[in-house]
């Protein structure tokens, strides 16, 4: 089965991959912070232009980063159509009688445009990192091993989960069964959920006793070997300071 | 020879008042190559959960190398026995192979190095060097079973116990398993204990066969075990094909009492046999034939219950 791997491209080499992984996870969760709070639309251009320039020197495969990026667009693009009506201001255009206001233009601009470079990093830094290891660094960052646990398994299991519900959509359909949006295919599908549910809880347990017979004793259990040379700490610490210059370019520049 | 497993008057249901096992007493000794047989919903794996402590406070006692297992610290339990369970999705539970075979190791509480020693070891074991890196849900279902079987091995454990290891392989990864599991019983010294049905591989995995069927129904040797036609017909279990097909020859008339029990054995026998008859063996067909074949068809063939005509 194709699983839709988000760190399909995380054997590839650029700058960006050699980063540790700590340093990567820090230095662009506060890039990510700092550019969802830009407030001027000329700010928020050149940060799209630098997450971009980020990607392209990533490496990773454009057609890859777009295809998840489209999402996140589509998701934000009503927003350009409904704030400029919505929003009081200057009239720009009135087409039949309803007006567009600037104001309304440049503030829903200025959310998508940030949202694009935001999610754009956010890809950039889960895609150049194998996510065992990326989920490896949260815990080593003192993220709580309940929470890393729960996303370790979560990421073990939504494949194992994933073909089992695969496996009994393919048998349902050789029964003849087609998904139509009426009592009977919705009440089938609902039963397939729920035997789906049924069969994993039945799985936690013995995934539980194979645990046990690991000696699990509650703890996440894995070896972190991270190592943080001077040239991450370089790229992280220019990254932080890109991070604090779009907010505070004016108190520089002046 | 010393006891690895004894276990007295065992007994355990499950909370919702099935009963899984019922007064199983059994010793196993260290070295051996254990074949545990029974029909689904025996009580097999549940027997297991015992062998190393996973189900707590059993209703008996279980003793590893003298030892009684609740007195055992968990450490020092997942050293002796190591259990490889039926599915290995169960088994696999981190996101690398890495991580899954490290597991044990790890909370052994080895060091550093001591943990990835064993891991490449246990890798190499299994026939599975540098596949460290790789996620689970990557690997085929004979490779992911053998990496079950790595993430146990790491812990060094002197029993092994095995459930249904050939389910679902494919021949060659099933030959494999087999020579694999052979090869750590005899060159490693570790006590293999297995469940299975595949009955044709029973030969080759087991000196000696226990029936379980709620309780100890039987215990024997292969051969014991798969003369007993009626003890088979009970429990739902079938002899290896290469037994059954020498049944018949005895009928026409083949010489030897000393039956085959699989297909490189058959080889040796039927050559010794007829070396011993300078050349050549005589079968024959008279009247009785006919009904000595449909008696061991009979008795045999109880799954399907048409006979010889
Ligand atoms: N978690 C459980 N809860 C209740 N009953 C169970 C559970 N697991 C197994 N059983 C029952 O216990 C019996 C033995 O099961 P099991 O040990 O899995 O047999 P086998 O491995 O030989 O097929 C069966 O009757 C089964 O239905
Ligand atoms: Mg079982």
């Amino acid at each position: 089965m194709e699983y839709p791997e988000i760190d399909a491209f995380a054997s590839l080499d650029s700058f960006i991959h050699r980063l540790d992984p700590r340093a990567k996870i820090v230095s662009f969760t506060v890039l990510i912070f700092s550019f969802a709070f830009v407030n001027d639309i000329k700010i928020a251009l050149l940060i799209l232009m630098f997450s971009a320039l980020v990607l392209v020197s990533s490496r990773i495969p454009l057609t890859f980063a777009v295809k998840r990026i489209r999402l996140v667009f589509f998701f934000l693009f009503p927003l350009l159509i409904i704030m400029p009506v919505t929003v009081d201001g200057n009239e720009f255009v009135s087409i039949s009688g309803i007006s567009l206001s600037i104001e309304g233009l440049l503030y829903s601009s200025l959310i998508v445009i940030r949202a694009m470079a935001a999610v754009t990093l956010a890809l950039i830094m889960l895609a150049t990192t194998r996510f065992d290891v990326t989920m490896k660094a949260l815990y080593a960052l003192g993220v709580p091993g309940i929470l890393v646990q729960m996303l370790m398994f979560t990421y073990r299991y939504i494949f194992v989960i994933s073909d089992e519900f695969s496996r009994m959509w393919k048998a349902m359909e050789c029964k003849g069964f087609r998904l139509k949006a009426n009592y009977y295919g919705l009440s089938i599908l609902g039963n397939t959920l729920g035997m789906l549910i049924i069969k994993s809880y039945d799985r936690t347990s013995r995934v539980y006793q194979s645990m046990l017979s690991k000696g699990y004793g509650g703890r996440p259990v894995t070896m972190i070997q991270f190592k943080m040379s001077a040239k991450d700490y370089v790229l992280s610490i220019c990254m932080t300071l890109i991070a604090i210059f779009v907010h505070t370019y004016q108190l520089v520049l002046l | 020879m010393k006891e690895a497993i004894k276990v007295e008057n065992l007994d355990y249901s499950y909370p919702d008042g099935t009963t899984a096992l019922e007064d199983i007493s059994l010793t196993i000794y260290e070295g051996e190559k254990v074949v545990i047989v029974g029909p689904n919903g025996a009580g097999k794996t549940t027997f297991f959960l015992h062998l190393n402590g996973t189900i707590k406070n059993p209703g008996g006692d279980v003793t590893v190398f003298g030892r009684s297992i609740t007195s055992m610290k968990l450490k020092e339990r997942i050293h002796e026995v190591g259990v490889v369970f039926q599915d290995p999705d169960d088994q696999l539970f981190m996101p690398t192979v890495f991580d899954d075979v490290s597991f044990g190791p790890i909370n052994m509480g080895l060091d550093e190095d001591d943990v990835k020693r064993r891991v490449i070891k246990a890798l190499s074991k299994v026939g599975l060097e540098g596949f460290e890196e790789k996620v689970p849900h990557n690997l085929s279902y004979g490779q992911k079973k053998r990496v079950a079987l790595a993430s146990v091995l790491s812990m060094e454990p002197k029993v092994l116990v095995l459930d249904e290891p050939t389910a679902n392989l494919d021949p060659k990864s099933r030959v494999d398993f087999i020579d694999l599991i052979n090869h750590l019983n005899e060159n490693d010294g570790i006590t293999t204990i297995i469940a299975m049905h595949d009955v044709n591989a029973i030969p080759e995995l087991a000196n000696r066969v226990y029936v379980l069927n709620r309780n100890i129904v039987a215990e024997g040797s292969p051969r014991d075990i798969f003369s007993d036609w009626e003890l088979l017909n009970k429990n739902n279990l079938e002899a290896p094909d290469v037994f059954k097909l020498f049944k018949v020859l005895n009928c026409f008339g083949y010489p030897s009492d000393n039956l085959p029990l699989c297909f490189n054995e058959a080889i040796q026998v039927l050559t010794s046999s007829i070396e011993g008859k300078e050349g050549h063996i005589h079968l024959h067909l008279h009247e009785h034939t006919h009904k000595e074949i449909n008696d061991v068809i009979n008795s045999y063939n109880h799954h399907r219950n048409n006979g010889y005509k």
